[in-house]
């Protein structure tokens, strides 16, 4: 009996050693499973029955200097049809009666459209109106889906098109001010999680969870003016047409300052008309702020600035102009092959001699030549904060392959490749007291992270405040000293130079026999308020001071009235009461 | 007088257990009922009000959806193509030929910024005459 109960006992034991053991393994399993490695196993079944969405976060608005929007986001629907609940024709039929004339299609067109396909979804529109887009989901026709979304929305239709860019199908900035502010526009896109069914559905009474709020993107204010950009971008049109240029930029900028005002160019593309498979991917870019050019005898004012500034010459200072400068091998006359004997600084720039702007940097030299070039900001970006700008082309006595004649040639402006907005900036330190400013287009920025106000940054002190007044009168004597010019406006004391450039790279990007006519003015001189540049390519032989000045002369009035600033011609103002 | 009567007391005790006991036990029984009752009406109104929530935010969403919209077309319409078009068309205004510039003694007026989402917020409205009395009492104690 023992023996048998000490058998059983035993066979008891290991059994329930056995269970014992299984037990423990089971129990260290579930502690492995759901205590050490919870979080995984909770995200796998969560994935398994969840499905996940993101949920596109309102894009901020693009605003003027005053506050007017010039890009918003206003909400929309995405119609879809599912072909599959259009098998049978009459009903087909029916729903695309009820939705066809809501969503601009014929009904008949529609029912072909989706019915190609047996199976999957049909996008019947994109970014419908939200009001529309409500109407046409409270008609539960069958098949229709219909999801919210947002649209950028445009209040001033194609104005600033090339400066503002576009945002792509994922609402996220492609060019321009959205691509180049996309961290403050875009916002942080929010997720919904939702119970799915075995393919991935959504299950239509099942729970619905946010994981992250959306949160909104901040609003820009830039310093474009709608009215001096819409002013600008009209004359610009309006010139082409006029001039049979192949195209041009104009910018007007604040040049106390380096805000931007106005930022016109063209060929371009319009807000309204985008295509973004357009053969001509060019058409997207902002030439004044990524395109080079050589920007002729504009510099002349940096050369004379250079040269009155290290005491050299004077404005009333003299040389022998006989019509040729040699350097070395190479001969330099002056644009018209004028001769004109003993001349000065001044008319130098009146008559825009490149035989006198040779002669001033001959006084000036190459070291002291390519300093001033530098701290006048040519051969750098600006850092306006635009996507794109280049450094620009500066070859100085440094580089291997640099001669006599380079600086001879840049003395006049050839020989090196700026942007427009560089030469603006550079020209604006005359007009600024000496100052260089950083140019800017941003002025205030209202993010979640909070708010800030970009201020006016000077760069440098280039030449002295006496200089920079010497050059101004000096360009001054350009306009109101020789009769008839074309940049004189009625009211108004101006200040600026003509430019032109043979043989260069144009906006149909090919490099012509034509040329570049420019202009850079700036008013009123006793206290400017505003500079302008005007740039116009051509294919045939054109003048600055014949097509780009009368395009300053037709803007400037209407810039200066606008921004309030006083005629200094007293005959033309009526004191009120 | 009263300490007489206490040991007689302790008798009738002794013969109402069991009823105490049954008593307890329908109160209890109703306790539970009238917990499960309380928490299936918790549950049934937190259904309601989840979806009541959700309603309303579906709502709010599509005020704010039709706000948006609304501020869009205000925009539009201030915008200087549409101020243009309307000058030429309605108004027959025709662009200046000669300008004459005049100074007035007065300061610029504020511009309207459109649309107001754009504008900032307005100073909240503390201590208004149109609060009740015992909200301008609370709002001039020094804590709040």
């Amino acid at each position: 009996m023992f023996g048998q109960r000490g058998r059983m006992n035993r066979r008891l034991w290991t059994l329930a050693a056995i269970f014992a053991l299984g037990g423990a393994a089971l129990t260290a399993r579930i502690a492995y499973v759901q205590l050490m490695h919870a979080d995984h196993y909770r995200a796998v079944a969560n994935n398994e029955h969840f499905g996940q969405q993101e949920v596109r976060a309102a894009r901020g608005a693009i605003l003027d200097r005053n506050g007017y929007p010039l890009a918003t986001t206003v909400d929309a629907f995405d119609v879809f049809i599912n072909r599959a609940d259009w098998q049978s024709l009459d009903d087909a039929r029916k729903a695309a009666a009820t939705i066809g004339p809501l969503i601009g299609q014929k009904p008949d067109d529609l029912v072909n459209e989706v019915r190609k396909e047996n199976k999957g979804i049909y996008l019947a529109y994109a970014g419908l109106d939200f009001a529309k887009g409500s109407t046409v989901h409270n008609t539960d026709a069958p098949g229709l889906r219909m999801v919210q979304t947002t649209k950028r929305f445009y209040p001033e239709g194609d104005l600033a098109s090339t400066l503002l860019g576009f945002v792509g199908r994922d609402h996220s900035g492609l060019t321009g001010v959205e691509h180049d502010f996309e961290r403050e526009l875009g916002g942080i896109p929010g997720t919904i999680y939702f119970e799915r069914d075995s393919i991935g559905n959504k299950l239509s009474l099942g729970a619905e969870r946010i994981g992250q709020e959306p949160k909104a993107g901040g609003d820009i204010k830039l310093t474009i003016d709608r009215y001096i950009q819409r002013l600008v971008e009209g004359e610009l049109e309006m010139q082409i047409a006029k001039t049979g240029a192949l195209g041009g930029s104009i910018i007007v900028m604040a040049p106390k300052t380096g805000a931007l005002l106005a930022v016109a160019s063209n060929p371009g593309f319009k807000l309204s008309q985008l295509d973004l498979n357009h053969p001509d991917q060019a058409l997207f870019r902002d030439r004044a702020v990524t395109d080079v050019y050589e920007p002729g005898s504009v510099f002349k004012t940096l050369t004379a600035s250079m040269a009155i500034d290290l005491g050299l010459v004077t404005p009333e200072s003299t040389y022998d102009d006989t019509g040729a400068a040699y350097i070395g091998p190479s001969t330099i006359r002056n644009w018209d092959y004028s001769v004109n004997g003993i001349t000065s600084v001044t008319q130098i720039l009146q008559r825009s001699l490149n035989t006198g702007a040779v002669w001033m940097s001959g006084l000036i030299g190459p070291d002291a030549f390519y300093r001033y070039m530098r701290n006048f900001g040519i051969g750098e970006a600006t850092h306006v904060g635009l996507g794109g700008e280049p450094d620009g082309l500066v070859r100085t006595n440094t580089d291997p392959a640099w001669t006599d004649v380079d600086l001879a040639t840049n003395a006049f402006g050839q020989g090196i490749a700026a942007t427009p907005l560089q030469v603006i900036t550079a020209i604006s330190s005359i007009a600024n007291g000496g100052k260089l400013m950083r140019p800017y287009v941003v002025q205030e920025m209202e993010t979640p992270e909070g708010a800030r106000a970009f201020s006016p940054v000077v760069v440098r002190q280039v030449m002295s405040q006496q200089t920079a007044a010497t050059v101004t009168d000096m360009m001054n004597q350009v306009v109101e000293g020789n009769p008839g010019h074309l940049a004189a406006i009625k009211g108004y004391h101006v200040a600026g130079k003509t430019g032109t450039t043979t043989g260069a790279t144009l906006a149909d990007g090919a490099v012509h026999d034509g040329n570049v006519a420019s202009f850079i003015g700036f008013a009123p001189v006793a206290d400017p308020k505003m500079i302008v540049l005007v740039k116009l390519d051509f294919k045939e032989d054109r003048l600055g001071g014949q097509v780009s000045a009368p395009v300053f002369a037709d803007l400037a009035p209407s810039i200066l009235a606008y921004l309030g600033v006083k005629p200094d011609g007293p005959q033309l103002v009526a004191t009120g009461p | 007088m009263a300490a007489l009567h206490r040991p007689a007391l302790a008798a009738p005790r002794l013969l109402r257990r069991p009823r105490t006991g049954k008593l307890m036990l329908v109160g209890a029984i109703a306790l539970v009922i009238i917990a499960a009752g309380f928490q299936v009406n918790q549950f049934s109104r937190l259904t309601s009000t989840g979806y009541q929530i959700n309603d309303l935010n579906k709502q709010r969403a599509n005020r704010e959806a039709a706000n948006h919209a609304l501020e869009a077309e205000v925009a539009q319409l201030s915008s200087l193509a549409r101020v243009d078009w309307e000058s030429r068309t309605r108004l027959h205004l025709e662009p200046a030929q000669q300008k004459l510039y005049l100074t007035v003694n007065h300061s610029v007026p504020d511009r309207q910024t459109l649309p107001t989402r754009f504008l900032p917020p307005e100073p909240a409205l503390a201590g208004q005459a149109g609060d009740p009395l015992w909200k301008r009492l609370l709002k001039s104690l020094p804590f709040f």
